[in-house]
């Protein structure tokens, strides 16, 4: 049996000149791509990449809370807020709110870390909802049902998003790497540990509490720090962005992505952001290629999209023992 | 004394698992607790390493009053254990399961452990170098990449063993640490028993079969969630309500 | 006195409802510990395709009414069979096959409908006059038939041999199973029953409010919410829920703005939660 945590062939990516050369890629993509639009998109993509990767730090600890995009709007309309009300700069409001993010989250973790899985995720959920619902009863300092415009930019105002999409880039760079590291460190590691066993991990001295709280903190603080940048570049911020569905849609980014492999969230996220961009011209009918994607993983795919190769790889291999066999006999 | 238990009782609903219970251990010794099924032994080490919270009673470790601590914490103050049904990091190789069980010592700070700095990769190092010395003392270095749901049964359980040590523990607990095993298994980890006593670490265990049970300076029994003897193995061995509690009568001989 | 006969009938249709649609959840939640978060698109499919069939087949509306909970019903059968069977247990895959039926589910309806708010045609029509009070038939009927459904449900869980081996299931699967219960059959029977209670709460929503995009999410709210209170494996325990809800439901809006008592109701729940997860009137469930 395999390792959950290993897909084959992990250490032949694992070199960092491959990684180097995809950040490279991917920062001369404005270079072949001049339309705003994909510019945005590809924006977007790097605000839920963050997101994606920081809900798997928690996922790791054996935690599934739904409620990610509730905390990415809580980081969103703090950061917001404190511009537009207190008339503070993007540039401090972005890491102040993430750290504000963390720290609610910490807070309402706290309490939740006892319960199961299931019950856990319900009231999560719940949680999730009641953001929502105090986004919509804070009137006109939150804009309630209409929205909140308004909201200062990060940059300079120009038509081109290009530097926009440098800023994004560069933001979830960082991300990736910080969580990287915490995933291939010691912390990762009890992580993993305590949800392989939380009974043994607190018996060889792991403060199981302690670290799933610390879980949950820092996959907060990223996806905070996600949600101040959004509401900074995009300067109106809409309810219905953070709601039950969109974390959902982040779960389903990191499930189809893999949620066993570090790349998976990031895999998943391009896929399903970037795929149903080619079939816009169905237009209604667009959503249907998106589940059809995620029919095919759920069903076909049990390690997710990252699990592919190694998939294609045993194909292959029981193909050739097959037809060893035949031959054989 | 090493371990003090005072009084332990726990209620689950109306049910008294454990009632009035005392013990007492000394430093280096070996003591065996044993009784029938049912009787309460599991119930016990889950109230010393807090799994489990007593309806009344006081355990005092080295002078510290554990009785109300996490159970994190009881593994920093020495007590190491293994489980009945033996949880492993199953997903996690053999030498990951003992690495990770390094935890304590020595213990790098979240800073270091973040930052890569020069101490944790030194301690890191020292930690793999441990490792791989505990898995040779209990056998298991030839699989030291094996998943750890992939070995078998006996391995499995010197697995938690060699988990339990990597606590540096000054007592260690054993619950039914050879059941299951084969012969060739259990001699070996008769001997790994015995190395452990000669490293001075204190062990408690609990244990059906009578071999482990001569290795004991001293026995405990159990039955009902009560002690109903102690002494010499071979004393408790004749003991009537020893006897009464495992055969239901006399013995016919 | 009108508002209080209109928040009474309000009260108990709601209620009904919620209890209608929960019910079903419950049965695969209590049985099979999964979370069918695709309830509420169901709920709302009932709706929709009720209205299909009255406009496109010119039917009257209980034989709409009643062709709709047949064909939601037998749609809950694949479900069972293709959607959660294979994935029992596996708390992530359920949770992504429920987001998949989702999409395709609610895209359908985008689809077909469009974002406009439509609404069934009522299923009675008039007033009924008793003294210096009023109230519409559609009222009445509406609430009767939920009663009615209630009523049968309950006498089937509790006293039909079908209905017991489902309770067996929900208090150990494992035990079911060795005990020769089919759990498949029983599994399959009750997400039939489950989609086809949720299907006739549509189109009886659909009449008494309304259709719109967002009715399934809003009903898998209060579901979720009813399940919280009540607990697996008990039915009693999701009627007081539903009552409970009910009555917050139609009583608080008169007292306190929308979106505060919504946040508050939220908030009571969630703390109910972190009290007691496994509810108040069931026991907890495996995975």
């Amino acid at each position: 049996m395999e390792s959950r945590f290993s897909i084959k062939g992990r250490k032949e990516l694992a070199r960092p000149a491959v990684y180097v050369g995809l950040a490279v890629i991917v920062a001369l993509l404005p270079l072949f791509f001049g339309s705003p639009y994909i510019h945005h998109m590809l924006i977007l993509t790097f605000i839920y990449i963050i997101a994606a990767v920081s809900f798997r730090t928690i996922v790791i600890s054996g935690q599934f809370p739904l409620a990610h995009a509730a905390f990415m709007g809580i980081g969103a309309y703090m950061a917001a807020m404190a511009a537009k009300w207190l008339g503070m700069s993007p540039w401090i409001t972005i890491p102040l709110s993430a750290l504000v993010t963390a720290c609610i989250g910490m807070l309402i973790g706290y309490p939740f870390s006892r319960l199961r899985t299931l019950y856990y995720a319900m009231g999560s959920l719940f949680f999730g909802i009641g953001v929502i619902q105090i986004i919509y009863a804070g009137g006109s300092w939150t804009g309630g049902y209409s929205g909140l415009t308004g909201i200062p930019a990060l940059l300079p105002a120009t038509t081109s998003k290009i530097p926009y999409f440098y800023f994004f880039l560069g933001l979830a760079l960082v991300s990736i790497i910080a969580l990287y590291r915490i995933e291939f460190s010691r912390i990762g590691t009890n992580l993993k540990a305590i949800d392989q066993s939380h009974v043994v991990a607190s018996s060889v001295g792991i403060n199981e509490g302690g670290y799933r709280i610390l879980a949950v903190g820092v996959g907060c603080f990223f996806v905070g720090l996600a949600g101040a940048g959004y509401a900074h570049y995009n300067m109106v911020l809409s309810c219905s962005s953070f709601n039950f569905m969109a974390t959902l849609w982040l779960v389903m980014y990191v499930l189809i992505g893999g949620v066993n492999s570090f790349a998976g969230p990031i895999v998943g996220t391009i896929i399903l952001i970037i795929v149903p961009e080619f079939f816009r011209d169905l237009k209604m009918f667009s959503p249907f290629v998106t589940a059809v994607i995620l029919g095919i993983v759920v069903y076909l795919m049990p390690q997710g999209l990252v699990g592919l190769p190694q998939l294609i790889r045993s194909k292959l291999t029981e193909h050739r023992k097959v037809k060893k066999v035949n031959h054989a006999s | 004394m090493l371990l003090e238990i005072n009084g332990l009782t726990k209620y689950f609903g109306g049910l008294a698992a454990v009632r009035d219970f005392d013990m007492h251990l000394d430093d280096g010794e070996l003591l065996g607790l044993i009784g029938p099924n049912g009787a309460g032994k599991t119930t016990i080490f889950n109230l010393i390493t807090s799994i489990y919270k007593p309806t009344k009673g006081k355990i005092i470790f080295d002078g510290n009053d554990i009785t109300s601590k996490k159970p994190h914490e009881i593994a920093r103050l020495g007590i190491g254990r293994t489980f009945q049904l033996n949880p492993l990091f199953s997903d996690f190789t053999v030498l990951q399961n003992v690495s990770t069980s390094f935890h304590l010592h020595p213990k790098s700070s979240l800073p270091d452990i973040y930052f890569n700095t020069a101490k944790y990769r030194r301690n890191e190092a020292y930690i793999l170098e441990q490792s791989q010395e505990i898995l040779k003392m209990v056998g298991l270095d030839k699989v030291e990449n094996e998943l750890a749901k992939n070995l078998p049964h006996g391995y499995q359980k010197m697995l938690g063993i060699a988990r339990a040590l990597a606590v540096k523990p000054r007592l260690l607990i054993l619950d039914e640490p050879i059941a299951g095993m084969n012969p060739s298994e259990i001699d070996f980890t008769l001997d790994a028993i015995k190395k452990m006593q000669q490293q001075k670490i204190t062990i408690l265990l609990v244990e059906h079969n009578m071999k482990i049970l001569d290795l004991c300076e001293r026995v405990v029994v159990i039955d009902f969630g009560q002690k109903i003897a102690e002494g010499l193995p071979k004393d408790v061995r004749e003991n009537k309500e020893v006897i009464r509690a495992y055969f239901g009568g006399e013995r016919v001989t | 006195m009108e508002l209080i006969i209109a928040t009474l009938t309000n009260l108990l249709i709601l209620s009904s409802m919620y209890i209608l649609v929960a019910l079903g959840f419950a049965f695969l939640f209590s049985m099979l510990g999964i979370l069918n978060l695709a309830h509420g698109v169901i709920y709302m499919l009932g709706g929709y395709i009720g209205l299909s069939l009255i406009m496109a087949l010119g039917l009257n509306q209980w034989l709409a009414l009643l062709l709709t909970t047949l064909i939601v019903a037998t749609f809950g059968i694949f479900l069972e069979r293709y959607c959660f069977r294979p994935f029992v247990g596996d708390f992530n895959r359920i949770i992504m096959i429920c987001v998949v039926l989702t999409v395709v589910l609610q895209t359908g309806v985008n689809i077909i409908a469009g974002t406009q708010i439509l609404s069934l045609p009522p299923f009675a029509e008039g007033i009924f006059r008793f003294g210096p009070a009023s109230v519409s038939y559609e009222r009445i009927v509406t609430f009767a038939i939920g009663a009615v459904l209630l009523l049968a449900t309950t006498w089937f869980v509790n006293r039909t041999k079908w209905g017991q081996q489902m309770q067996a299931i929900s208090q150990d699967l494992e035990g079911a199973y060795l005990q020769g219960i089919n759990v498949h059959r029983v599994s399959a029977l009750a997400t039939f029953i489950g989609c086809g209670l949720a299907a006739i709460a549509g189109c009886l929503m659909g009449a008494y409010l309304c259709l719109g995009p967002f009715m399934g999410d809003f009903m898998l709210v209060k579901v979720l919410m009813l399940t919280i209170i009540a607990g697996a494996g008990s039915i009693s325990g999701i009627f007081i829920a539903g009552l409970i809800l009910g009555s917050l439901d139609s009583i608080l809006p008169l007292l306190v703005s929308g979106a505060a008592s919504d946040a508050t109701a939220v908030g009571i729940l969630v703390v109910l939660l972190l009290i007691r997860p496994q509810g108040f009137f069931g026991h907890e469930v495996e995975m």
